[in-house]
């Protein structure tokens, strides 16, 4: 299972190895990694092989989050307010990789609902960093980011609402896919964030994101802002020629001088960066610094925290415990459905919903909401405009390697907020964004990310190939540091 | 500037159905402040007002509507099969009308 998809099935169709074998090393896998790590909600003993047929995924074992709808299969969302619900249909994306003969071997710990970036908030626990158990897997993909990158199996799917499949792909040292909105249904997905929300998937190579995504989109009528892909073939459009292609990075995220106190951390991550772009001009690529208003950066993170808890907050009030759901206690409705939201939501989770309900009060929309949204529209114009000059946007994720367990996310230097939050105009824009590791500080991988402009996925994966092919960091298992 | 005040989370939580520790009502009143604060320069930058607020990230988004067509709908064992108590094909609930509860 530590191979790519292409290289699993090759030796599937040559008959090196059976798919049966497959499902069997990735159930033994899986129980080592969730007593190491506590990646997942649900193992699936009663994972079956299937016939190998010319579709890459056919026969070979893979992780679903715990926020897709699986038929039958307990789904919880990482809730306990969910802790016990089985959905009767499986997620279209879902459902999509079934019929092509793929094998989900697991379910995987996600932050709460989706809503955080930790790894820490799922009911059945934290999820550790298979590079270093101390530290974090970021959120809230965090089980998939980490049974890929332990080499369970090559890919898991995942979800992004802000950058909860690519600030995790990165501190675990692995891949991570966010397609441009709509482009895989969420029918089935639970939903966190409606205007934002995006599923698509973690893996070890860009291939393997390519090839996963094209058996997982396409227009559905169960979700009306699907949308018809039928003309984009990700996997068979990367030739890796970027000769000539347009880049920037943006001077306000990149220079050191930019930040106070620098960590050390910090000053190697940026370094690595510049790197980086040198590199893109080797292979042929322009690459340009460019200077965004640094008031719009700075809104960012409120930006998001705005949008997100006011559509969450609307998204979540069927969560009462009545008709599914464990039931609360009480001697009335309103009794029985509080005690089943109050002892089963998180307190991150409570204090989103307070704070999306009080920006939702009409007399406050105007000053909270409204000016979110045009800020919103302000970040994603300015995008869509660099997007004419340039092929894509390439920026450091995060401000260094995962985070210590015990380092709370508030514990951030104010200054390093937008470095940490960038990857949310992503899902401000719908733009197709793709995280791929870039190198390590401490033993500890980090990484970068390319964001191109909407439909425009093959331009962004076929970039990030290029670079992952000029890297020693494709594919690659993870390795836990001593602490000794 | 804010009135977001302890109550007012407690009268917010209360509407949402979801209870709040004294820990938990602090959390939200630090979260809200910065939010505040950072929405406030918002404010400040240049003709924010004339902005069309962004609600959806695909802008060129078309959609039409389906023919009112009726289709199965789910089964009803499947539909209660997730609820604790039911009785028969219903959702069982304490009494809502015409009494105390």
């Amino acid at each position: 299972m530590d191979k790519t998809i292409e290289e699993l099935h090759e030796l599937l169709t040559n008959n090196f190895v059976t798919s049966k074998e497959l499902v069997e090393e990735a159930l033994k896998k899986s129980y080592e990694v969730n007593k190491k790590y506590n990646a997942f909600v649900t193992i699936l003993d009663e994972a079956k092989e299937t016939p190998v047929s010319e579709n890459l995924l056919s026969g070979i074992p893979f992780g679903i989050k715990d926020n897709y709808s699986t038929k039958d299969i307990l789904s919880t969302g990482s809730s306990n307010t969910l802790k016990n619900y089985v959905p009767f249909f499986n997620a279209t994306a879902v459902e999509k990789l079934l019929n092509v003969g793929a094998i989900p071997v697991n379910k995987t710990v996600l932050d709460e609902f989706g809503m955080g970036g930790t790894g820490t908030t799922g009911h059945t626990g934290v999820v550790k960093n298979p590079w270093d158990s101390t530290r974090m897997t970021a959120g809230s993909s965090a089980g998939s980011a980490c049974a890929v990158a332990a080499g369970v199996y090559p890919y898991a799917l995942g979800s992004d609402t802000g950058d909860s499949i690519r600030k995790p792909a990165a501190y675990c040292g692995i891949v991570g896919y966010k397609p441009t909105y709509g482009m895989v249904s969420r029918f089935g997905l639970f939903p966190f964030a409606s205007s934002l929300d995006t599923c698509g998937v973690l893996t070890r190579s860009v291939k393997d994101a390519a090839i996963v995504i094209d058996n997982m989109k396409g227009l559905d009528k169960l979700d009306m802002t699907s949308w018809d892909s039928s003309h984009i073939h990700l996997y068979q459009s990367i030739d890796g020629k970027v000769e000539n292609k347009k880049l920037c990075y943006i001077k306000e995220l990149c220079s050191i001088e930019n930040y106070e106190n620098p960590t050390e951390e910090l000053k190697m991550h940026l370094e690595n960066f510049k790197e980086k772009i040198k590199l893109c001009e080797k292979l042929g690529m322009k690459v340009e610094e460019i200077s965004i208003d640094q008031k719009l950066l700075d809104a960012l993170p409120s930006v998001y925290v705005a949008i997100s808890c006011a559509e969450a907050t609307s998204n979540m009030s069927n969560l009462t415990g009545i008709i599914f759901g464990p039931r609360g206690e009480g001697k009335n409705v309103t009794e029985m459905m509080m005690d089943h939201r109050t002892k089963g939501f998180s307190p991150l989770i409570k204090r989103r919903f307070v704070i999306g309900s009080y920006i939702l009060q009409k007399e406050n929309q105007e000053r909270y909401l409204k000016n979110a949204q045009r800020v919103r529209r302000l970040l994603v114009d300015t995008w869509k405009n660099l997007f004419k000059t340039y092929d894509a946007i390439i920026l450091p994720v995060g401000s260094g390697p995962a985070k210590h367990l015990d380092a709370s996310k508030d514990l951030l230097t104010k200054d390093t907020k937008v470095l940490e939050e960038h990857l949310q105009i992503g899902n401000f824009g719908g733009f197709p964004s793709i995280t791929i590791p870039d190198g390590f500080i401490n033993d500890l991988p980090v990484a970068l990310n390319i964001t191109g402009n909407c439909y425009d996925d093959e331009n962004v994966l076929n970039i990030a190939y290029a670079l992952e092919s000029a890297m020693p960091y494709k594919n690659q298992i993870a390795k836990e540091i001593s602490h000794e | 500037m804010s009135r977001f005040t302890s109550e007012l989370v407690d009268e917010l939580a209360e509407k949402l159905l979801i209870g709040l520790s004294p820990e938990e009502n602090k959390m939200v009143l630090d979260e809200f402040a910065i939010i505040d604060e950072n929405l406030q320069k918002v404010e400040d930058i240049e003709n924010i007002k004339n902005v069309e607020p962004m609600t959806h990230c695909l802008d060129d988004f078309t959609f039409s509507l389906r023919e009112d067509v009726v289709t199965p709908s789910i089964p009803i064992k499947d539909a209660l099969k997730n609820c604790e108590k039911i009785e028969g094909r219903e959702v069982e609930v304490p009494k809502v009308v015409g009494g105390e509860n």
